[in-house]
């Protein structure tokens, strides 16, 4: 009977770190589709944009089954206290991630049109608003396989660090329109690409507030990230 | 201190030595009491036989001279019991003794004896009785009683020498047991504190038992299995500290991965190649340690097939660190079933060179493509017609010749380099006074600074010591360099050539102009095959880009050295060092 509850609590733990696994894979995943939109866009390779385009299929894929995976150990082990936030917060990251790799597939689309068309200008604050997205997601899931409260916070702070680029993009390509009509439909695509990376942005920080729930079981998603402060972190949750 | 075993084996002597005194004594007492008893009863007996033969009258006159000589007390007794004689007086109204046991018994049996407690005597006392009888009718009794105090008193004497005789025994045993159980606990408390010892790790040193009996084998069995120990011991802790110094100082990564899939081991190749960056990576899957898709996917290709899998991986962000990944199983080894080993080899150097390598083909291509094109341009323009018009055709020799020229010498230029690189190129060294050298190859520049108006001072001391050199590589070197100081020198600037003995054995060329400059971070880089700090500008100037790094491999192959200072907008130095010939001034 011992042994058999050992096996079983052994088993689970086995399913737990799978889970695990499977987000840090899909988060890799993630951040590589974004670093190769980026190159497909600076270094106007059309055929990094299309593998990108193909490699949502993967990303679904595991989406799925990430889902499953967690709603299993909920309802056949119906785990409590820090396991419970593990899993729930689990299934939250996955769907953010599942967002953020359409979001690089829509961003592959835009590119694949603009790299039909002449260069309309050097992009400077986009390579570095992708950086930041990029970094942002890695932060977070690295922030959430070391239940790291305090980088959690420090994500969350990133993001308006993106608003103001995708801000300033928007008034530089206005004036570009402003001035020839014939680049509105490049500017466009740029915009939305612009627009893409600021919603990839979010939800990274919407990891990271999961994070900080996970960890002190304080729910900071509608909280402004200024406002947080990182005091939050020394509040360890008390195991019911 | 003494030991359990020791008090073991001792109290055991002692018990056994007691036991065995305590039976003798008890045994020797009992047998003695029984064969005085029965001695007594015998004499008693005797005397009764003897007494039985006087009559009841003449007993009763004479029973005190009876009960003297047998120390004995009689009581004649009649039929029923009434006692007729006694020599207690006092005890003589007594009444019937006809229940008395030995009397009963002599009735029956024809004798009676019987030991009891005498209230009136304070004594043991022991009773033998005969019938009298007349024809076959018993007309009465006989009885003699002799108090025990005999026996009592033999006995007491006995236990007397039997305690005194005990004791002595027992202080002797308790002598003998005690050195003999010291005789046998001591090695065996000897062994203990040795293999104590080597319970702790601690060195026992070798236990020093002489006996030839098993303690002494024993001992010597220790002492042999300790050795051994020792020796198996030192074997292993050298081929672990050889496996060990092999691992950590191997240049290249190392990382064990677990049945679980975690990462086990991690030798210091790895952590210098990776740095802090990644943290703490032992314990986690390598998923978690470098979040690294390429890796992973690698991982997932060796689980899948169970087959080494190499591969090359990208690490980190700008500058990337390429690493030529090994994932090979771990064999031969027991309980490593299912782990993995990774060999991390950095080949971050390598893929640099063949960026290189692939760049200086694109160079090359483009600084040929350039003239080429310009050339078939005018021969093309001269084919559709051009070359009807006698003027305008010679106007596009002109173009046509220097582009050629450009063309000459670009290949020229290379074929230098790369005769210097594969080491075909020859050099004959000699003891050179560097002031000729010099003086050629000013003169040969004078037309060019002439023709921009610039100044070319030069300040070569004649007695400065020769240097070993080839005269015609010399003479290309310092052209390429004046060259190039006038090239980048605008019109009424000036270049100076000095030279000097240097430190080290060496004479320095500094040749220094008023030019452009170079960028500082972009000095380094200068002695790279077609690089330009201003690739227009360099190209109209005539430059192929290769020939500050001619002067460097040239200056390489005379075991010299090249450094160049420069301040943008200011001016550039370039120092050449040679070596001296050891000559004499002549």
């Amino acid at each position: 009977m011992e042994e058999e509850i050992k096996r079983t609590s052994q088993h689970y733990e086995m399913e737990l770190q799978s889970v695990k696994q499977n987000l840090l894979y899909l988060g890799a995943l993630t951040e590589h589709a974004i670093e190769n939109v980026l190159i497909s866009l600076l270094d106007r390779k059309s055929e990094l944009a299309r593998a990108v385009i193909d490699g949502d299929a993967e990303i679904d894929k595991l989406d799925t089954e990430i889902e499953d995976q967690c709603i299993r150990l909920l309802a056949l082990r119906q785990p409590i206290a820090r396991d419970l936030r593990f899993i729930t917060t689990g299934i939250k990251i996955n769907g953010h991630l599942e967002r953020i790799g359409d979001m690089a597939v829509n961003i592959a689309e835009r590119v694949l049109s603009l790299n039909e068309e002449p260069q309309l200008k050097p992009y400077i604050d986009l390579p570095r608003m992708a950086e930041i997205a990029r970094e942002m997601i890695r932060g977070s899931i690295d922030a959430f396989v070391r239940e790291d409260c305090q980088l959690a916070n420090r994500i969350r702070r990133m993001d308006a660090t993106i608003d103001t680029l995708n801000e300033q993009i928007f008034r530089e390509l206005l004036t570009f329109m402003l001035e020839d009509a014939r680049t509105i439909r490049r500017a466009l695509l740029i915009m939305q690409i612009s627009k893409n990376l600021e919603r990839i942005a979010d939800h990274a920080k919407g990891i990271a507030d999961m994070v900080v729930y996970m960890v002190t079981g304080i729910n900071v998603r509608h909280q402004w990230p200024g406002d947080t402060p990182d005091e939050i972190c020394d509040i360890k949750r008390v195991e019911e | 201190m003494r030991g359990k075993l020791f008090f073991k084996i001792f109290g055991t002597y002692l018990v056994i030595a007691v036991l065995a005194i305590g039976i003798i004594g008890l045994l020797a007492v009992s047998q003695i009491r029984e064969k005085l008893d029965r001695q007594i009863e015998a004499e008693l007996f005797a005397y009764a036989r003897i007494v039985d033969l006087y009559s009841m009258k003449e007993i009763e006159q004479r029973a005190e001279q009876i009960a003297k000589i047998t120390r004995a007390r009689v009581t004649v007794v009649d039929r029923d019991g009434t006692v007729i004689a006694e020599t207690d007086r006092d005890l003589l109204d007594m009444g019937s003794h006809f229940d008395r046991p030995e009397i009963q018994e002599a009735r029956v049996r024809g004798r009676g004896t019987a030991t009891r407690y005498s209230q009136t005597v304070g004594e043991e006392m022991k009773y033998v009785a005969l019938p009298f009888r007349k024809g076959d009718q018993i007309v009465g009794y006989i009885r003699l009683a002799r108090p025990l105090v005999e026996v009592r008193r033999g006995i007491e004497e006995f236990t007397g020498i039997l305690l005194r005789s005990s004791l002595v025994i027992l202080i002797l045993s308790i002598l003998v047991a005690f050195f003999f159980s010291r005789r046998l606990t001591s090695p065996i408390r000897q062994m203990e504190q040795f293999t104590e010892k080597l319970r702790r790790g601690e060195d026992p040193g070798t236990l020093l038992i002489r006996s030839s009996d098993e303690i002494g084998v024993l001992a010597e069995n220790i002492n042999f299995i300790v050795g051994e120990l020792h020796e198996r011991i030192g074997a292993l802790q050298e081929e672990k500290a050889k496996v060990e110094a092999a691992f950590s100082s191997a240049m290249d990564g190392v990382l064990l991965l677990g049945n679980d899939g975690k990462i086990e081991t991690v030798n210091q190749g790895m952590r210098n190649m990776i740095g802090e960056s990644f943290g703490n990576i032992l314990d986690k899957t390598p998923l978690e340690a470098f979040r690294n898709l390429d890796l992973q996917k690698a991982l997932d290709q060796y689980r899948a097939t169970g087959q080494p899998v190499f591969h090359e991986i990208t690490f980190g962000e700008e500058p990337h660190t390429v690493f030529d990944v090994a994932i090979t199983p771990v064999r031969g080894v027991e309980g490593s079933e299912g782990k993995a080993m990774l060999v991390f080899h950095d080949v971050t150097r390598l893929k640099k060179l063949e960026r290189v390598r692939a760049d200086f083909v694109a160079n090359v291509t483009h600084e040929i493509k350039t003239p080429l094109t310009a050339i078939l341009g005018f021969v093309e323009t001269l084919q559709e017609g051009a070359i009807e018009d006698k003027a305008t055709a010679r106007r596009f020799l002109t173009p046509i010749t220097r582009h050629a020229e450009r063309l000459n010498r670009l290949v020229e230029d290379l074929l230098t380099i790369s005769n210097i690189e594969l080491g075909e190129m020859r050099f004959y060294f000699e003891s050179v006074a560097l002031s000729g050298a010099v003086e050629g190859a000013v003169n040969i520049i004078q037309l060019k600074a002439k023709e921009k108006n610039i100044r070319l001072n030069r300040q070569v001391p004649e007695e400065l010591p020769r240097i070993r050199a080839d005269r015609d590589r010399l003479s290309q070197v310092l052209l390429n360099v004046l060259d190039n100081a006038v090239k980048f020198t605008p019109e009424g600037g000036s270049v100076t050539l000095t030279a000097e003995p240097a430190t080290g054995n060496e004479v320095v060329v500094r040749i220094e102009d008023t030019g452009i400059g170079v960028p500082r971070d972009e000095i380094s880089r200068l002695g790279e095959r077609f690089y330009r700090v201003d690739k227009t500008r360099s190209r109209e100037l005539g430059g192929t880009g290769l020939g500050l790094s001619i002067v460097k491999h040239l200056m390489q192959a005379h075991r010299g050295r090249m450094e160049i200072e420069s301040q943008l907008g200011r001016g550039t130095t370039v120092s050449l060092y040679f070596p001296l010939s050891g000559e004499p001034v002549s």
